[in-house]
């Protein structure tokens, strides 16, 4: 039955071509997008993780919190031993985050004021991809600091400026003056506008010593992010041991939104494969519905033989697999090539910036899952299936006699 | 004997926009295992209705077919088409092969549908197409064969088959005279060697030179039924 239905499939070879060709670029478009969906994902997750962590460790009132004291973690020292023990070697950043009212000799704006400290794998990586001109505040310095590039500009500093930071109704001094050593530039223009950096000792002398607001925590090393499993099972792990009165949240349920976002990509992806699936499987069915209508004395003579309606439909729907799988392989032949070759690395020279503003990465990463080629082919066997309903139901009906007199 | 093709009272009535015309008229027949019977008669009489509907290919109006002791007219299309599959042989006026397929897979594909493998069908297609002298033809596509190579070709599917009975529509009608000719000289010596059954419609004055009975139809009813040349 297949070698039959091959040699039908290829009997007008121009409306094969065109018909398995045309299922075959559907494949190499669905593919390709989802390669892209999937390295914009990956991309997106990335980014949002190199900032702030595969997880974080706050404080079990700061959700709700509405005043700065409720957002600290207290003995921040304890809890970072505790933590050390239980993923020895995990990289780690400790954040604390004061409103404040930063000032140079003209001007003031109220600000958020970041004290940061990070083991030197993120320091550098922070440095390179953020710091626009001087350097960072040293580790441990109480007089130095950083500010986002349109902060700067606003309040018309430049390196070696003296900068005055007020942050009333904390625990620390309160006020302190320091020396710009650094200018950042964040991709978020809105973000830069309205942060400045210390180092973590800096902030904490300035507003709660001893305190932090959260410690974020890096999970693995290089590209890519952890399963979502592994996440979750450090999330128990670190929940049991730090107790009370500490919140661990995951990257999904600090940045709830953005999971949200990335949870309806391929939702949205598939969607949009079934609808240019659709008009694929119209070309389809045409071209098989055109192949029973000009057969239809050979089906009848098929029928006066000896086959039943059931096996005549049976070479409606192997016709149309043949055509639809011999398209959907040199579709994923290409597709393949194409994101084997994409997965070094797409740039997008000129649009870095644009980029950046969406939250993605200068370079994007292609790849298909196993999961997003299986859904692939189901849309491709499914097409088929579907494209054949008609046709076979046309072929099974046909009566002998009059199959036989037809003239196409 | 008992029979192997029976039809008793048979009509058929094709209608169409109101108008019903009436193909058979009461036609009662048998037909004894090893005959080699011809219907005649002239266009419109009834003669391809009558093959179709003991072929099992269409329904009666009314009357009743049977195939040896069995009952055919009642048969649902699945069980006509394995009573087809299995019983009955067809060669048909215009050859009706499958394009895309070899003399001898065309020759092997009632087997093929029968499901026998692929390598006993092929024996036994082979061995058709050597009775009928087409051997050497068994690879060729039937657009490189000639009308008569061709008949030759549907006639070597049924006998594949090795059916109870051949059933032949105007099998020659297609043929030059020596192809024609060629034809009907095989499927006698068939009959005569293997005792296969073979009912045909036909207006070849020369096929009738062959068969041992002659039935004529006018106007949907059987007019002269006789027994010739027996063999």
């Amino acid at each position: 039955m297949w070698a039959l239905a091959w040699r039908n499939v290829w009997r007008h070879k121009a409306r094969s071509i065109v018909t398995a060709g045309a299922v075959a670029v559907v494949v190499i478009f669905t593919l390709v997008f989802f390669s892209f969906t999937q390295a914009t994902k990956t991309g997106m997750m990335e980014v949002l993780t190199n900032d702030f962590g595969h997880l974080q460790v706050k404080s079990a009132r700061a959700k709700d919190a509405q005043d700065f004291d409720a957002s600290l973690l207290r003995g921040a020292a304890e809890l970072e031993a505790a933590l050390l023990e239980e993923l020895p070697g995990v990289r780690m950043a400790r954040v604390l985050e004061v409103p404040a009212l930063v000032s140079g000799e003209t001007r003031s704006r109220g600000v958020l004021v970041i004290g940061l400290k990070q083991d030197p794998t993120l320091r550098e990586r922070f440095e390179l991809e953020y710091l626009a001109a001087g350097r960072l505040p040293s580790p441990g310095s109480l007089d130095e600091i950083a500010l986002g590039e349109a902060l700067a500009r606003t309040l018309h500093l430049d390196i070696g400026d003296p900068v005055y930071v007020f942050a009333p109704g904390t625990e620390g001094w309160g006020a302190s003056a320091y020396v710009l050593v650094g200018i950042l530039k964040f991709p978020q223009a809105s973000y830069e506008g309205k942060v400045a950096y210390l180092s973590l000792e800096g902030a904490q002398e300035l507003a709660a010593p001893g305190a932090v607001t959260r410690f974020e925590v890096h999970l693995g090393a290089g590209r890519g992010v952890p399963r979502e499993e592994e996440i979750h099972r450090v999330k128990e792990r670190l929940t049991s041991v730090l107790g009370a009165g500490v919140s661990v949240e995951t990257w999904r349920e600090a940045s709830p939104d953005l999971a949200a976002i990335l949870d309806l990509m391929d939702p949205a992806m598939v969607v949009f494969s079934f609808f240019i699936f659709v008009l694929a499987g119209l070309l389809v069915v045409n071209t098989i519905y055109l192949g029973l209508v000009e057969r239809i004395r050979e089906f009848g003579v098929m029928i006066a033989v000896g086959a039943d309606r059931w096996r005549v439909m049976r070479m409606i729907f192997a016709e149309s697999l043949v055509l639809v799988l011999a398209g959907s392989a040199v579709g994923l032949a290409v597709s393949g090539v194409c994101i084997a070759w994409m997965s070094r690395g797409v740039a997008f020279p000129g649009l870095d910036e644009a980029l950046a503003e969406f939250g993605l990465p200068a370079v994007l990463y292609p790849s298909v899952t196993l999961q997003q080629v299986a859904i692939t082919m189901a849309f491709t066997i499914a097409t088929a299936l579907l494209a054949a309903l008609w046709p076979a139901w046309v072929a099974g009906r046909l009566q002998p006699v009059e199959a036989m007199r037809h003239v196409a | 004997m008992k029979p192997i093709l029976r039809a008793v009272g048979l009509t058929k009535v094709y209608g169409s926009d109101g108008v019903s015309t009436p193909a058979l008229r009461g036609v009662d027949l048998e037909v004894l295992p090893g005959e080699f019977t011809a219907i005649v008669g002239p266009s419109g009489s009834g003669k391809s209705t009558l093959l179709h509907i003991l072929g099992c290919l269409d329904k009666p109006s009314s009357g009743e077919t049977y195939l040896g002791e069995r009952r055919t007219d009642q048969l649902d299309p699945v069980s006509s088409a394995r009573l087809r599959l299995q019983e009955i042989g067809f060669v048909f006026q215009a050859y009706n092969l499958i394009p895309v397929l070899s003399a001898l897979e065309n020759a092997a594909f009632v087997l093929e549908l029968r499901g026998v493998p692929k390598k006993v069908r092929e024996e036994k297609a082979m061995q058709a197409l050597e009775a009928l002298g087409i051997a050497d033809l068994a690879h060729r596509r039937p657009n490189q064969l000639s009308g008569g190579q061709q008949q030759r070709v549907a006639v070597a599917r049924a006998l594949a088959a090795e059916p109870q009975v051949i059933l032949a529509d105007e099998p020659t009608a297609n043929l030059d005279s020596q192809s024609g000719l060629s034809l009907i000289e095989l499927m006698k010596r068939l009959n005569v060697e293997r005792g296969m059954t073979f009912l045909f419609s036909t207006h070849d004055p020369r096929l009738l030179e062959h068969v041992t009975r002659i039935v004529r139809l006018e106007d949907g009813r059987v007019v002269s039924d006789e027994r010739v040349n027996a063999a």
